[in-house]
């Protein structure tokens, strides 16, 4: 059978957003601005960054998203993730083990009803005509920039996002556990553009993935989106084997 | 209706030293049973890259070694990738030619553009460009082995005139397949009068949709080729036990795990976005359609169980329209291989006779019931 993780997260889950309630009610996001750069993962530790419940895809991958919401309940804001790329079981998912955000108004709501590990710091997306980029600061340190160059028109129909593994701390059977939460939005596409990615920073302590290199990119896109948050539907206990993993949440469809 | 076999070459983990030589040689003991009971064709694909999923990067040299054990069975080199960064035209020409010159003419030619970034982008090739590259390939390669000298300038790729050797054995060539997987690509194979590879998406009855529009569109095609191949062939899971439940259980085995690694490879629409690739990677329909099956049910077309349901299976296929059917018998060595090779013997003897005529269970029952 493919390769597992073999990473435990135990240290990692320590900060990770306790989630007081799984019935979350969905969220939209309208006209939010979407930048993806997509690498594959260098180093031989392909298992080193993920937990006994996932695999490794083949190649592996770390996909860096940052998101401009100009519309909220919460107000404005940016959020800004680097996600490991791998499958649960046979499902392609992002493992995220912490994230960014410029606004705790958001960071609240999307740490307590989605299980998103974020932090404050200063999160920026930046898109014109020619290239589009992000940078992240924490506590004044640059811990990411990166950007999307030669962008060319295509089409919503054209772009697949992954969902999120966020790691998150739950209560069940009575005690609190770590568990992955799957976060996967609805999209609307209204605009889509595609382009070759460039880092030209990465801390990968800062984003919990000590080790990672983005060895070689593999695209970019970036695209004006509704953005719809759902009601969670599935956890992943780490710990187990990929295909007992899963937990299907009541209500879940 | 013809029966083949169909290599993927699937290798567990862990990988000691024996495993992939040991796949190897059940694959090979499966080519030659195959050409004993009456299979009438071996394929073999081209993968790289796809850890477990597919360890046959150089199936001319697997098929050659078929080629040289078997006497009668054809060989499917399929298929092909049509990317410059990973074949030459020219270069899969001449190996094309040499398996088919060593096997007798016995070589069947198919071409694809690959599905998935694992190893489009292992080999820096652009996924924008798959499908026209291809288109370029199905046209030049036949003229390569049919015209003296041939000089090109292309998009793809370009060469001064030369004499590209050796020619084919088949004359005028050997016959041309496309691998079909994404929707439309039967058209693009109907247009350029070449054979239908792995119809397989959507179910029998929507299969039979697509392979009508198949066989109304090569009426009026351009072939690229000396020839029209008008054959669909199409492909399935095999495994065939006396025990129903058993062989519907182990065959859906089959298809669960290879469902499964496959899903582990980075498909070009994952990581890619480009209009090129709508579709979701290797042989998405067969994966799908393999477990969409009611629940406790094998699923429509799927032909694994007892003789009896695998017959039915066949006919389905037959019904829709498709000529040849290729069968994974294995898959990750899930089914030891005396069981690979009984199931196969198995097949043989009860099923693949009825098929001896076209439709002629059929025409026996229609017989029978008109009191002829």
């Amino acid at each position: 059978m493919p390769l597992t993780g073999a990473r435990d997260l135990a240290a990692a889950a320590a900060d990770a957003p306790l989630l007081a309630s799984l019935d979350t009610e969905p969220w939209e996001l309208r006209g939010a601005l979407h930048l993806q750069l997509h690498f594959e993962l260098g180093g031989e530790g392909r298992t080193d960054l993920l937990p006994p419940a996932l695999h490794p895809s083949i190649p592996p991958t770390l996909l860096v998203n940052v998101t401009h919401a100009p519309e909220s309940d919460a107000g404005p804001f940016t959020l800004a993730t680097v996600r490991v790329g791998c499958r649960a079981g046979a499902r392609p998912r992002g493992l995220l083990l912490r994230g960014a955000c410029d606004s705790p108004a958001a960071i609240a709501a999307l740490r307590g009803r989605w299980g998103f590990p974020l932090e404050l710091a200063a999160v920026s997306l930046r898109a014109g005509y020619a290239h589009a980029a992000c940078e992240v600061a924490l506590d004044g340190a640059p811990v990411l920039a990166g950007e999307l160059i030669d962008p060319q028109p295509i089409t919503g129909a054209d772009v697949q996002y992954l969902a999120t593994l966020a790691l998150a701390r739950v209560e069940r059977d009575g005690a609190e556990r770590t568990r992955l939460v799957q976060i996967d939005p609805d999209y609307v596409f209204h605009r889509a553009q595609r382009g070759r990615p460039r880092l030209t920073a990465f801390a990968p302590d800062a984003w919990g993935l000590p080790g990672a290199r983005a060895a070689h990119p593999v695209s970019a896109s970036l695209t004006t989106v509704d953005l719809t948050l759902p009601r969670l539907r599935y956890l992943i206990d780490p710990e187990r084997p990929p295909l007992k993993a899963v937990e299907r949440l009541p209500g879940a469809d | 209706m013809k029966f083949g076999v169909f290599f993927e070459i699937s290798v567990p983990r862990p990988w000691g030293p024996e495993t992939e030589y040991t796949v190897y040689q059940n694959c090979l003991e499966q080519a030659r049973l195959a050409d004993e009971l009456g299979f009438d064709q071996a394929w073999a694909v081209e993968h790289h890259f796809l850890e477990e999923y597919s360890h046959c990067s150089a199936p001319e040299v697997f098929l050659t070694a078929v080629a040289m054990q078997t006497e009668r069975i054809r060989v499917g080199h399929g298929i092909v990738t049509c990317v410059p960064e990973i074949n030459s035209p020219v270069r899969a020409a001449e190996r094309a030619a040499v398996l088919d010159l060593v096997s007798g003419g016995r070589l069947e030619f198919g071409t694809g553009r690959s599905a998935t970034w694992t190893e489009l982008g292992g080999f820096g090739a652009n996924p924008d460009e798959t499908k026209k590259t291809w288109d370029e390939f199905v046209r030049v390669i036949p003229k390569l082995w049919t015209r003296e000298r041939f000089g090109y300038e292309g998009r793809a790729f370009s060469m001064p005139e030369r004499t590209v050797l050796p020619k084919p054995y088949q004359k005028p060539h050997p016959p041309m397949w496309v691998a079909v997987t994404s929707p439309g690509t039967e058209i693009d194979a109907a247009e350029r009068g070449l054979g239908s590879l792995g119809l397989s998406f959507g179910g029998v009855a929507e299969q039979a949709k697509k392979i009508a529009a198949y066989r109304k569109r090569i009426q009026s095609c351009d072939p690229v080729g000396e020839f029209v191949n008008e054959q669909v062939n199409t492909v399935s899971f095999l495994y065939c036990h006396e025990d129903l439940e058993r062989g519907a259980r182990t065959g859906q085995l089959l298809a669960g795990t290879f469902n499964y690694l496959a899903e582990q490879t980075l498909s070009t629409r994952q990581a890619f976005p480009t209009p090129s690739y709508h579709t979701p990677g290797l042989l998405q329909a067969l994966r799908r359609e393999s477990s969409s099956g009611p629940e406790g049910r094998v699923p429509e077309g799927l032909t694994v169980g007892d003789p009896e349901h695998v017959a039915r299976a066949v006919r389905r296929w037959e019904e829709a329209g498709v000529d040849r059917i290729n069968f994974l018998l294995n898959v990750m060595e899930t089914v030891p291989q005396e069981e690979v090779l009984a199931s196969m013997r198995l097949f043989a003897r009860e099923v693949m006779p009825r098929f001896a005529e076209p439709h002629a269970e059929a025409e026996r029952a229609a017989a029978s019931a008109a009191g002829g």
